[in-house]
């Protein structure tokens, strides 16, 4: 494993871990596993801070945010402290084209509004035009879509991941799917659109972890990062990702033939 | 009957063996017949027309989600429950959801004795407007946990959500908490752990004050903390049935491991030592286990997603692998297998092992041959198998090196 590349050295990326006591379920903690060793296998440093509720926020010491998912429990914990204390700072990063990870509970927090199945609606933060609706029925198990961005004659573009959620996410205008559902159910089982892009956020239903089994987003999202403050950065250098790939392939097979 | 995430099977073996040694007839259902089917052939298979001798006493281990439609057919004169922690969520739903699901199966019996380990906040929860309860649990000073896991399943409060405050923290989110808002903590103990002299590989011995017993002290054939809570519940419920100090003591000193919580098999003075993983806080015990390893030794993952096992394996990324860094200079290779075993692959590199270490054996009887014939004699061989896997594993074993079937 190279742990030292001089060229990278020059480069730090400060990595922000909301609410990691509250919002941790289902491996989301392997995201940020994986943009740290994917980041240090490549010699740039890498810091990961930990912001949580009644903590002071600033998004501008950042490069990439991540938000995972929760229980609900935990999740009800945390609405008030995101949307009011924390909620005018998450606006003006996402504007300001900071990276974002956001999965699951994350994700639906960042849009407009959740609407229960039986019809209560609860205002979300309203950064994302995009709401959830709840459903009585869960959206669960392997899910694999194609993200063309990733796409070119090496590699096919695909993401394995995990989703587990009950809410239906719709997407509204200015807010493009993460990708194409391939196997599985997506935001909503319907659209066969799954998780959102806005600017620089990227968010997701797959847990699994998602980034630990789909190197080549994990790089997406940290060349994205480091373009954003350092403009002589072309691109990462390839490593080798054979163990990931076996893992991801495997499970493409068993889907898809 | 004895409900909870961990130890279930461990804590009903060494309640029936202080039944035993009390001489008390009992029926039992099978480890693993923990849902409401298994429990009722247990009943169907004892059921005998005429006949003066049978049982009065039934010993239960169900499965937490399974209580609460249980209890609409019985109540259990005594409950104990060990502890409530992330468990193959895409099963159950949500954690607060089991244990709601606990509490409203327990508003069915009013009469019921409950047994309840102290250090867990959502188990105590159950004890709300309840007059029959007792408490089992560490003292203060009796552990202090060196290595932090990061992930906590319930670090706020049940009642007002507020962060808890620990005074002493075992592992998970087990510890002397307190609610520093709304006052809600770790109530007392009669049952309690005091000291635990020794914790190696093979064996406890652990002090115990019981209230009106005064101390005991005692050893179990088990390695690990979790199993001092197990023998801690045990304790408390022989206890609670008035049994003597000595009959308590000598149950625990006989009982033997149950199933598949950790087995030793000795093939060519090699030991082959398999333990079952299921969830995070049981992972990351194990993993506490190992690192008390000094000698050579090699380690498997057998890793499957069928639904005994949870269909999701998300939760590898939860359990500290990264603590296995501590013992990568003595173990020579960590071999994945089973239908997610490459995921396991994935996750040991993330953890830091070196890759060259990691190794993909598809097929158990190969990976099995090829571990044993690299080994010296003396040493041992962990195997850590998801339930399914550990099926397969045993007919492997069985099947191909002629193994007896050693679990029963
Ligand atoms: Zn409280």
């Amino acid at each position: 494993m190279p742990e030292e590349r001089n060229e990278y050295n020059m480069y730090e990326i400060n990595i922000c871990h909301l609410y990691p006591d509250l919002l941790n379920l289902y491996g989301d903690r392997g995201n940020i596993i994986a943009l740290r060793k994917r980041a240090q296998w490549r010699g740039i440093n890498v810091n990961v801070h930990s912001v949580t509720l009644n903590q002071p926020f600033f998004p501008e010491n950042y490069d990439i945010i991540f938000l995972g998912g929760g229980q609900d429990y935990e999740q009800e914990i945390i609405q008030n402290d995101l949307i009011v204390e924390k909620g005018a700072e998450i606006k003006n990063a996402i504007e300001n084209n900071i990276v974002f990870l956001c999965i699951c509970g994350g994700y639906q927090l960042l849009g407009k509004y959740y609407k229960t199945w039986d019809g209560k609606e609860i205002e979300f933060l309203g950064a994302l035009n995009l709401w959830t609706i709840g459903s009585k029925e869960r959206l669960i198990g392997n899910l694999i879509y194609e993200c063309s961005y990733l796409k070119d004659e090496k590699n096919d573009g695909l993401i394995v991941g995990f989703e587990n959620h009950s809410g239906k996410t719709y997407l509204g205008e200015g807010v493009e799917p993460l990708g194409t559902v391939i196997k599985g159910y997506g935001n909503n089982g319907e659209d066969s659109f799954e998780g959102a892009r806005y600017k620089n956020v990227f968010c997701s239903y797959s847990h699994g972890s998602l980034l630990p089994k789909n190197p080549l987003l994990t790089d997406y999202l940290l060349s994205v990062a480091i373009k954003r403050n350092y403009k002589d950065f072309v691109s990462l250098q390839s490593i080798d990702n054979s163990i990931e790939n076996q893992a991801r392939e495997s499970m493409i097979k068993r889907l898809l033939l | 009957m004895v409900t909870g995430t961990n130890g279930k099977t461990t804590t009903s073996r060494i309640i029936g063996q202080i039944l035993h040694e009390n001489k008390t007839n009992y029926i039992t259902n099978k480890s693993g017949a923990n849902l409401v089917s298994g429990i009722v052939t247990t009943f169907i298979e004892h059921y005998r027309k005429k006949e003066y001798h049978l049982p009065k006493t039934a010993l239960i281990e169900i499965d937490e989600a399974a209580f609460k439609v249980i209890t609409e057919r019985i109540s259990p004169d005594i409950l104990v429950v060990t502890n409530f922690f992330r468990d193959q969520l895409d099963r159950y739903g949500e954690l607060y959801t089991t244990v709601r699901g606990v509490r409203e199966g327990l508003e069915r019996c009013p009469n019921t004795q409950l047994i309840l380990n102290a250090d867990d906040s959502l188990c105590v929860s159950l004890a709300e407007n309840r007059e029959k309860v007792l408490y089992y649990g560490f003292d203060d000073n009796a552990y202090n946990n060196q290595i932090e896991n990061s992930n906590s399943d319930a670090s706020f409060c049940i009642k007002c959500r507020t962060k808890y405050i620990y005074n002493n923290h075992v592992f998970g989110h087990l510890g002397s908490f307190s609610c520093p808002s709304c006052g809600y903590s770790k109530p007392l103990t009669q049952v309690t752990c005091t000291k635990i002299p020794e914790l190696n590989s093979t064996n406890s011995t652990i002090e115990m004050k019981l209230d009106q017993y005064g101390k005991i002290r005692t050893t179990i054939n088990l390695p690990g903390l979790y199993n001092v809570y197990n023998a801690l519940a045990g304790t408390a419920l022989g206890y609670q049935l008035g049994c003597s100090t000595k009959t308590i003591i000598k149950a625990l000193n006989t009982f033997e491991c149950g199933f598949g919580r950790m087995e030793t098999i000795v093939k060519d003075n090699k030991n082959i030592r398999i333990i079952l993983v299921k969830n995070p806080t049981g992972f990351n015990q194990v993993i506490n286990y190992l690192l008390t390893e000094k000698g050579n030794t090699q380690i498997a993952f057998l890793i499957n997603d069928n639904l005994a096992d949870g269909t999701d394996i998300s939760w590898l990324w939860d359990v500290d692998i990264e603590n296995l860094q501590l013992i990568s200079d003595n173990t020579s290779v960590f071999y994945t297998s089973g239908v997610r075993g490459e995921d396991m692959s994935v996750r040991l590199k993330y953890a830091g092992i070196y890759t060259r270490k990691i190794s993909y054996i598809k097929d158990y009887h190969e990976l099995i041959t090829t571990a044993l014939s690299s080994m010296k004699e003396n040493e041992n061989f962990y195997i850590l198998p998801t339930y399914t896997a550990m099926l397969d594993l045993r007919k492997i074993l069985q099947k191909k090196f002629g193994l007896k079937a050693f679990w029963k």
